[in-house]
């Protein structure tokens, strides 16, 4: 794969409900049965608000977009109606592009998500992107149980059926599926971007989602899972496309980073490592049963995952352990810089989801971060040269904190 | 003590493992939402009846369905397959979800049941006594709910699980989902359950943690003449449990014909 000339960096953001109880080891979860009388609203007041200042300030330094997503019943995510968040991102920002990413449609009726969608756009005079997630595992414990896992793709399907309908073929229409019926789809509100606005599939590389992208002509957002298997999904994903004759951008396809930028290699990873490792020690502490509810994933794939060793006990990553399949850059801006390249060099990517607030991290880290990642990284993959050309050899990424 | 033949027919293009063994009027086993502990334990009941023990879509040695996804789809299967086995007339014994599906097998089909016996019914919403939901119970917990005599497990659950263990209890519970992941119960079902004319036995082992054996009274109220039998010290897997679970389901299927003989 060749480099893309620019590669688009995307301020993603995960609205964490960063507060860690003293007791903290004695929760086997931090989702869906997490007790929520250990949410404080006062304390979440304080964190929107931070929130909402920290992305403010990725568009003031010109990142090319924000984006969002979410989750439910967990300290992972304070926005489990991203919308509403949306909302109010559109009107305290002036340049950058909102990615919604996304509700999982089919929480809602897709009617409902079409019309919020649409809404979003018009408001921001065309400044959204919608990257639509089957959602994980988890979200099918924390909600209705008229959404069964057995049939959440399925659903899936129909629901980015009527959604595109909804948007790019004049109403009203009828629609007559397995899951919906509707008399007159005919959401009054029509997007901003015309025939629709850039439209991704958020998953883990599966060749279900991968072909949903290729079928509804959508691009491909990967989320965090090891390198070998995003490299592995692109690689397909443009095999499916080109036997139908679509040639994939790499605008078309979206890699997500953990990035922390300071003067030196060793300040990077003495301020940062703390808080990744509690990213996943603490914000992502998930028993494996959350991850797949009944029919969710088939038998076969089900006996794959309980046959992984590290899978199947929840091994605790190892710092090594996520540097190694990870897309964790840490570093100097010139590592940060050389690795991303590299890594949108061998997907064909030129969408980097960063993220900049890692865990528990303090305010201050944030923004050092966020600022040196927009003053000093960006501008040397913007120009299209790192300091150091790709594929000299030289060992990527994070090289000094391995 | 006999053995079970394991035939296959295909219903409507479901391959359906069918287990037999012994002779005489039939006696067709419902089994629940999971089939860890095998039938054995119904063996001594082929001593008296033809024992048929069908094997669910997407249970054991069947194979799976996803578009068998509602109680009904089970009913209409079950009607293909007495077709083919020509049951015109049988008797219904059923445990636990299996029960959910006899329930509503009998209230559409009640002329070509004999005899019924519920063995710890799902299906009924009863808040006083409300059904654990199997789903969200943690592995850890989730075999003490199933009995109260953890030994009905000894050899048949590998420890520590072996991968495909796991993997056929996650398929089993995925076809188990289809039907009950929206809801376990059934808000119609009570409705409808004066149609179980047949002479129908209420069976409940006051050990059970999963299904409560307080709902009993509420199913013999809503069931024309039902007779209830309490099982002291018996949990939700009462057929593995107890042999007192199978006399009295000889007694009542039989007509009072006396117990079975102990052996195994």
């Amino acid at each position: 794969m060749s480099a893309p000339e620019d590669i688009k960096f995307y301020f993603f953001h995960h609205h964490h409900y960063s507060e860690i109880p003293p007791d903290e080891d004695k929760y086997e979860s931090t989702m869906v049965d997490y007790p929520n009388a250990l949410y404080d609203p006062v304390k979440g007041h304080e964190l929107y608000k931070r929130h909402l200042r920290t992305v403010v300030l990725a568009d003031e330094l010109g990142f090319d977009g924000i984006a969002i997503n979410e989750h439910h019943n967990m300290v992972y995510s304070m926005t489990p109606t991203v919308s509403v968040m949306a909302g109010a991102i559109v009107n305290a920002t002036k340049q950058a592009r909102i990615q919604v990413a996304g509700v999982p449609i089919n929480l809602e009726y897709p009617n409902r998500v079409a019309e919020e969608y649409a809404m979003l756009d018009v408001m921001s005079g065309g400044r959204m992107e919608f990257a639509f997630p089957l959602g994980t595992g988890m979200e099918y414990w924390a909600n209705a149980g008229t959404i069964n896992p057995t049939t959440a793709r399925a659903r899936f399907r129909e629901s980015l059926e009527v959604i595109t309908k909804a948007w790019t073929q004049d109403g009203p229409n009828r629609h007559d599926g397995d899951f919906y019926t509707y008399r007159f789809l005919n959401p009054f509100l029509r997007p901003y971007q015309q025939p629709r606005p850039k439209c991704f599939i958020v998953g883990t590389g599966s060749k279900e989602t991968v072909q949903l992208a290729v079928d509804y002509d959508m691009g491909y957002s990967i989320v965090f899972v090891p390198i070998a298997n995003q490299l592995r999904a692109f690689n397909q994903m443009r095999e499916l496309a080109a036997a139908k004759g679509r040639e994939i951008d790499p605008d078309d396809l979206t890699v997500v980073v953990m990035a922390y930028v300071a003067d030196t290699d060793e300040e990077a990873v003495r301020e940062a490592r703390p808080h990744i490792e509690k990213f996943f020690s603490w914000f992502h502490r998930v028993p494996p049963k959350y991850l797949v509810p009944p029919g969710y994933v088939t038998t076969d794939e089900f006996l794959r995952r309980v046959s992984d060793v590290a899978m199947a006990e929840g091994k605790k990553a190892t710092w090594d352990d996520m540097v190694a399949i990870g897309r964790i850059a840490c570093g100097s801006a010139d590592t940060v810089a050389d690795t991303i390249r590299q890594w949108c060099d061998e997907a064909g990517c030129a969408r980097v989801n960063v993220v900049c607030e890692l865990g528990d991290m303090p305010e201050w880290k944030t923004v050092k971060n966020m600022t040196k990642f927009a003053t000093e990284v960006i501008p040397k993959l913007r120009a299209g040269g790192a300091t150091v050309a790709a594929g000299d050899g030289r060992e990527p990424a994070a090289a000094g904190v391995r | 003590m006999a053995e079970y033949r394991e035939e296959h027919y295909d219903v409507n293009g479901i391959d359906t493992a069918v287990l037999t063994a012994g002779e005489g009027e039939p006696l067709v086993y419902f089994h629940g939402a999971g089939t860890v502990t095998g039938f054995d334990s119904m063996l001594p009941l082929a001593e008296r009846f033809r024992l048929i023990v069908p094997l669910h879509p997407g249970f054991g040695a069947s194979a799976d369905d996803p578009s068998i996804d509602s109680i009904q789809d089970y009913v209409l299967h079950y009607l293909d397959l007495f077709d083919q086995l020509g049951l015109d007339e049988l008797s219904l014994v059923s445990l636990s979800g299996g029960s959910y599906m006899a329930a509503w097998f009998s209230i559409y089909e009640a002329p070509r049941v004999r005899r019924l016996v519920l063995g710890a019914p799902l299906g009924l919403r009863i808040p006083e006594h409300p059904t654990v939901d199997l789903f969200s119970v943690p592995d850890a917990e989730l075999l003490s709910y199933l009995t109260a005599d953890m030994s009905v497990f000894e050899g048949k659950v590998p420890m520590p699980p072996t991968p495909e263990f796991l993997a056929e209890r996650y398929r089993e519970s995925t076809s188990w989902a289809r039907v009950a992941w929206n809801r376990p119960y059934d808000i119609k079902l009570a409705k409808w359950l004066h149609r179980i004319t047949m002479p129908t036995l209420i069976l409940w082992g006051d050990a059970d943690r999963l299904i409560p054996v307080g709902q009993a009274s509420t199913w013999s109220e809503l069931i024309p003449g039902a007779e209830v039998k309490i099982l002291q010290g018996i949990g939700h897997l009462m057929f593995d449990e107890s042999s007192e679970a199978l006399d009295a389901v000889a007694e009542f299927v039989g007509e009072g014909a006396g117990v079975l003989t102990k052996e195994s």
